[in-house]
């Protein structure tokens, strides 16, 4: 199958069983993504798949085939971070960081598509993600602050 | 090495504080942002096989056969492990010799490890699981600690059912009853809270040539897994590394004995294999194989006199601690020095068992045994405020604890007690009197109330252990300091809170350092990280060794200034003589020159907490060198035709002595309250004859993004004896108040006190219906 | 895994491979199952590529929806106008972005299982169900399609092409009410939908349809004798009491380890009467419970 990741376009066989996750995470090293339970209920499997947040653990990579997939690694870098990375810095949005991958690709993702958020489209658009250390309250606050920024 | 923890702050309070304080961002927040490869999972080596693990399905039974030849044979498999295969000792504990790492002639819980086996392919391994044969013969069972107890009960150890057995007695409660006016006696209930971090556990092992074993993983406490893993393999501690991995959170499961169960399965393998071998637990296996919160039962009894004040006040707690006790008797040693809240209470009974049953194991979880003490107590004194007519806040003013009273323990209470700040600020911020007399108005299916909770949290390990931690601090030639401990990061900030006091007594920004990661195999024992105590215990290491560090920073300044060291001062990285600032030297220089003249730059120490001296009979002395207090209100809707209990705002407020870093401070204040939350009102893993009924995140509720309230933090500052710049611990004590607190608020909005928790919508439904009834 | 390339490939391809063949749109249900080894199939269908399926149309007075459709897509479509907001509110209770991205309603219909919100608000706007086969085409009603849990009336050569049900018109209110442990990521305790139609002068309820995530047995379904005790009469707070009355004895729930039976069937009742209630006061411009 052929798809696109962070931009990079890809022709792979797959497994019938095997998940986009693990073609990720095994197939191309993007270790970035993680995996919290394996039955798509914690959400820190997320990626965008076509600019939509998926659950990569719950779909086949076959399924994956033409689309574009963006992980956090293709967000930003250490020399150049994304406004929602820095923000999430400086916000200490981030404690143990198993689920800040799939947080950072839901914020930035709702602000692609809505520059000025409410605080309830923050906590839809990152509802189906479990945080266990920080509570989410620095997670919306890094997120608005991201909002902040990104308009100028 | 000599701490001279005077000293050292009052040289660094002699100066505006640079950044002790300050909300400077965490160290390793970056890789974290970036999604770069730093878990466990994420550097497993190439060649690596991985487990799979065979486990028990019966709750208690006989082993009879456990017959592995078929799944040795399957195709793809690589090795099949069992107790047969251990070198050393057949045991991975917390505390007491009473767990084996894979279980021969009887296993206990349903769940509990019976043989692992690997392969290149996981998915093998796994298959291959079902081709091992095990034979039980079940014996009979307990699940409740109120069983266990009994004479009658069935045997789950060889010296019985209660692992533990922590009494505190202080005066005499009989006279202490014949003096009250009233007495309440209530039993509170609560559940196994599991502690869900959102990676969960793993760990990989590679042998070395030498026949040494590498040891990575995703732990709490590098030495307690260095010396587990020794004891399996037959190998010295020194021929054990073990480096803690970047961790996806921990809140105790990754502390005590099963890391050393994760990593020894996989420690066998490769040592049998002689390849990496590599074991990350599914979900479900870490929600039944790892340690959760202890359900306690909890009956108090309480008598206040004709002022109001308690006269006596008894307590039985019988914490079921599963099949193998792990921390439990610890949990249990809080739980009983906590039992009665923060009040001054002349005649105190406290009897708490740690009890055994075949239901999966509870140990070390945050707040450890603080939590339900402190449901149980601010449950009773709430409804005796009530019964006594008495405003909830009033009633505890008149109660606490203040600097020169006695606590149960008659430890004297010191200046460092800011519990009645705590209490006046979040009553005020929670606009206590006048939204209460508001909710009492209320009419109509849904209804409001505000609860209050307080707490106190005796820190660090008290008598729970030794108390000591060791820093290592190095300065290359390019002039980055190297800071390393055995103290773990996993989500806290503490390390960087460390690193913070380190800067702050060299007077160097803290762009300077450089945080490594824990490996045995380069700083010394530090112990466990655990009960709150990184930046109490390790924060005085810290201090201990930056200031001898800094210490020869002046001296070799001293030398090239040519005058004496207790005359160099430094700014902005500079060190020139006082006086004479014309002349200075940079810190580059001052490298570069001790390079050039063979000064060692390189300074390690161990700090060790004095002994806490108590009687164990009667826990009477001191406990715990220094308490966190706090006090938090819950605003609650209560649905009253569905039971539906919405959280709508906390305040919380906490003396914390002093805050290093406020915005890591809050950050852990929001993520335990959120915790707490869970567990008052959604949280619970139920058993049921000891098969986990729902050991997995779709049937396992903990809070989402829309459960969340708002929540408004309160930082008290009295400065502790123990702590650098007098902080105090806080990993915990979030944790623990929202449950009496939402359990109080619901008792205002309806009028019905709910004695169990978690607060589920049936029970409240329930206690709604018996509301009605009562007015008719 | 097969990957057909079109409609007539994929049911020539049913035809001749009949058993074993798990059929997915996207893999949410199964992958789940698979971890949690309760399944182990041996042939997948992709559905996914076969866009054709995924569309909201208005056709005459009818709604058709796509077997592919997206839950998102499904709340994102202009064909959803106020009238039909019922559809967001699924949407918005079913948990989370990732999962309504993916989560189908084809793939919904074919679980047939009580998790599965949309199925209650389909069965009260009586929706059909259209399968394709090699043979040609059948329709059927939705309640004639879901047979028992995990059981559909799909034979082995059949793919579930389409949804459909004639659109509300202004006499009629559609709602739907959910309770769950938290406010996301829920498996609902009790979920209710209800489907008015009534004259507003006169009150009089020419038809309504109710249905709950379970009633009697393990599937959604249509609670009618509770029905039968509105339809054709005045609404007024007194009918409704009857009709909960009827709703009492119609429930049959079971306990499990979340809550009780009783439970269920109390928070049913409230449910229902608050769903109604929404439905009437859009419908009537009034509160019928004072």
């Amino acid at each position: 199958m052929k798809f696109t990741v962070n931009g990079k376009d890809y022709a792979l066989v797959v497994e019938s069983h095997e998940r986009l996750l693990d073609v990720l995470r095994n197939r191309l090293g993007l270790k970035g993504t993680k995996e919290g339970c394996s039955t798509g209920d914690c959400g820190i499997c997320g990626v965008l798949m076509d600019g939509k947040l998926v659950n990569s653990c719950l779909i086949f990579a076959i399924q994956a085939r033409n689309k574009r997939v963006e992980t956090i690694e293709g967000i930003g870098t250490a020399e150049k971070l994304h406004p929602v990375q820095r923000a999430f810095m400086e916000w200490n949005a981030s404690q143990c960081g198993y689920c800040i991958p799939a947080m950072i690709l839901a914020a930035k993702n709702l602000l692609d598509k809505n520059p000025n958020p409410t605080q309830d489209q923050i906590r839809r658009a990152t509802s189906g993600i479990l945080c266990r250390c920080t509570g989410y309250l620095k997670i919306f606050e890094a997120v608005q602050a991201a909002a902040e920024e990104m308009k100028g | 090495m000599v701490d001279d923890h005077a000293a050292v702050e009052k040289l660094a309070r002699s100066r505006q504080l640079l950044v002790v304080g300050k909300s400077i961002q965490r160290l390793d927040s970056v890789d974290k942002v970036l999604g770069k490869p730093i878990y466990t999972m994420d550097i497993v080596p190439e060649n690596a096989l991985y487990l799979k693990v065979v486990r028990s399905s019966v709750p208690h039974a006989l082993l009879k056969m456990v017959e592995v030849t078929e799944a040795r044979k399957y195709p793809g498999v690589a090795a099949v492990v069992t107790a047969h295969d251990i070198p050393g000792i057949n045991e991975s504990t917390a505390l007491l010799p009473d767990k084996p790492l894979f279980a021969t002639g009887r296993v206990r819980f349903a769940g509990e490890p019976i043989a692992a086996i690997a392969s290149y392919d996981p998915s093998v391994a796994e298959e291959a699981v079902d081709l091992v044969k095990v034979e039980y013969e079940p014996l009979p069972a307990v699940f409740s600690p109120v069983d266990a107890i009994k004479p009658e009960a069935p045997k789950i150890h060889k010296n019985g059912n209660i692992a533990k057995h922590m009494k505190l007695r202080k005066g005499n409660v009989e006279e202490g009853f014949k003096r009250a006016n009233l007495i309440v006696e209530r039993t509170y209930k609560s559940q196994f809270q599991e502690p869900v971090p959102l990676e969960p556990e793993a760990g990989f092992v590679v042998p070395e040539p030498d026949g040494s074993v590498t040891c990575v993983g995703s732990i709490q406490s590098p030495f307690h897994v260095q010396t587990g893993i020794a004891k399996i393999l037959s190998l010295r501690p020194d021929q054990v590394r073990v480096i803690q991995a970047v961790t996806g959170g921990a809140f105790g499961p990754k502390s005590d004995e099963i890391p050393v169960d994760v990593l020894g399965m996989a420690a066998l393998v490769a040592i049998k294999t002689r390849k990496p071998a590599a074991l990350a637990y599914t979900r479900e296996e870490s929600m039944i194989g790892h340690t959760k919160r202890h359900p306690f039962v909890t009956t108090l009894k309480a008598g206040v006199d004709k002022n109001g004040k308690f006269t006596a006040w008894e307590t039985t707690m019988l914490a079921d601690t599963g099949a193998y006790a792990s921390l439990g008797p610890l949990v249990v040693i809080r739980a009983c020095f906590h039992a009665t809240g923060p009040y001054v209470i002349p005649n105190v009974k406290t009897d708490a068992y740690c009890v055994y049953t075949n239901n999966t194991m509870a140990g070390s979880f945050r707040g450890f045994g603080g939590p339900q003490a402190h449901f149980a107590a601010e449950s009773l004194v709430d409804e005796i405020a009530k019964k006594l007519g008495m405003d909830p806040v009033d009633f505890r003013l008149l109660n606490i604890l203040r600097p020169g009273s006695l606590m149960a323990t008659s430890q004297v209470v010191d200046e460092a007690c800011g519990l009645e700040e705590c209490i006046s600020k979040s009553v005020k911020e929670s606009d206590w009197y006048r939204k209460r007399k508001e909710f009492a108005n209320i009419t109509g299916t849904k209804r409001r109330g505000l609860g209050i909770a307080i707490i106190y949290h005796g820190n660090s390990l008290g008598p729970e252990g030794n108390d000591y931690a060791a820093v290592h601090m190095q300065i290359d030639r390019d002039g980055l300091v190297r800071f390393r401990t055995g103290l773990t990061e996993y989500g806290t900030g503490a390390l960087s809170g460390l690193i913070q006091i380190a800067a702050e007594t060299m007077h160097l920004s803290v762009g300077y350092f450089r945080l490594e990661a824990p490996d045995t195999d380069f700083c010394k024992d530090t112990g466990p990280t655990v009960a709150s105590r990184t930046i109490t215990i390790g924060g005085r290491a810290t201090q201990m060794v930056a200031g001898t560090l800094n210490q020869k920073l002046l001296e070799v300044a001293a030398e090239m200034l040519d005058c004496a060291a207790s005359e160099v001062e430094s700014a902005d990285a500079k060190y020139y003589q006082k006086s004479k600032t014309q002349r200075s030297v940079t810190y580059h220089e001052l490298i570069e020159y001790a390079y050039k003249h063979r000064i060692q730059l390189k300074e390690a120490g161990t700090f060790t907490a004095p002994k806490c001296e108590y009687d164990p009979e009667t826990s009477q002395g001191t406990t715990y060198l220094q308490y966190t207090y706090g006090a938090v209100t819950a605003e609650v809707e209560v649905d009253t035709e569905t039971g539906k209990v919405q959280v709508e705002r906390m305040v919380a407020a906490y003396d914390i002595g002093k805050a290093i870093n406020p915005l890591s401070l809050i950050g852990q204040i929001e993520g335990g309250t959120v915790q707490g939350l869970g567990y008052a009102i959604m949280e619970d893993l139920v058993h049921k004859d000891g098969i986990v009924v729902n050991p997995n995140l779709a049937d396992y509720y903990i809070p989402t993004s829309l459960d969340i309230p708002e929540i408004k933090t309160i930082i008290v500052e009295y400065p502790g004896p123990l702590g650098p710049y007098g902080a105090k611990a806080i990993g915990e004590p979030p944790i623990v108040l929202p449950a009496p607190a939402i359990v109080n608020a619901i008792d205002n909005a309806l009028g019905v006190r709910l004695y169990e928790i978690p607060t589920l919508p049936d029970r409240v439904l329930a206690a709604c219906k018996r509301a009605r009834e009562a007015k008719k | 895994m097969y990957v057909p390339e079109d409609l007539p490939d994929l049911l020539h391809y049913l035809d001749t491979h009949q058993s074993g063949v798990h059929l997915i749109a996207n893999g949410s249900d199964l992958i789940s199952r698979i971890q949690r080894r309760q399944v182990n199939p041996k042939t997948l269908v992709d559905l996914s590529g076969l866009k054709e399926f995924t569309y909201v149309k208005k056709d005459g007075n009818a709604i058709r929806i796509g077997a592919l459709t997206t839950i998102s897509d499904l709340s994102d479509s202009p064909v959803i106008d106020l009238r039909h907001e019922v559809f967001r509110e699924v949407a918005a209770k079913f948990g989370g972005p990732a999962i309504i991205n993916v989560a189908t309603v084809g793939g919904n219909i074919c679980a047939a299982s009580s998790s599965e919100d949309l199925l209650p608000v389909l069965l009260v706007l009586d929706a059909q169900v259209r399968v394709r086969s090699t043979n040609g085409e059948r329709v059927m009603r939705l309640e004639d399609f879901l047979k028992g849990k995990r059981a559909s009336d799909l034979k082995p050569n059949e793919i579930l092409v389409e949804t459909m049900f004639k659109a509300l018109d202004e006499h009629s209110a559609c709602t739907f009410e959910k309770i769950g442990m938290r406010n996301s990521l829920i498996i609902a305790f009790v979920n209710c939908a209800v489907c008015l139609k009534a004259e507003s002068k006169t009150k009089l309820v020419e038809e309504i349809r109710i249905a709950f995530n379970r009633v009697g047995g393990k599937i959604p379904e249509r609670a009618r004798r509770t029905e039968e005790k509105l339809r054709g009469r005045v609404l007024s707070a007194e009918a409704v009491e009857g009709a909960v009355s009827a709703l009492r004895s119609e429930l049959k729930l079971s306990s499990d380890f979340r809550v009780s039976g009783d439970y269920r069937t109390d928070v049913a009742c409230v449910l229902f009467r608050r769903a109604l209630g929404r439905g009437t006061n859009t419908l009537l411009g009034e509160n019928i419970f004072g």
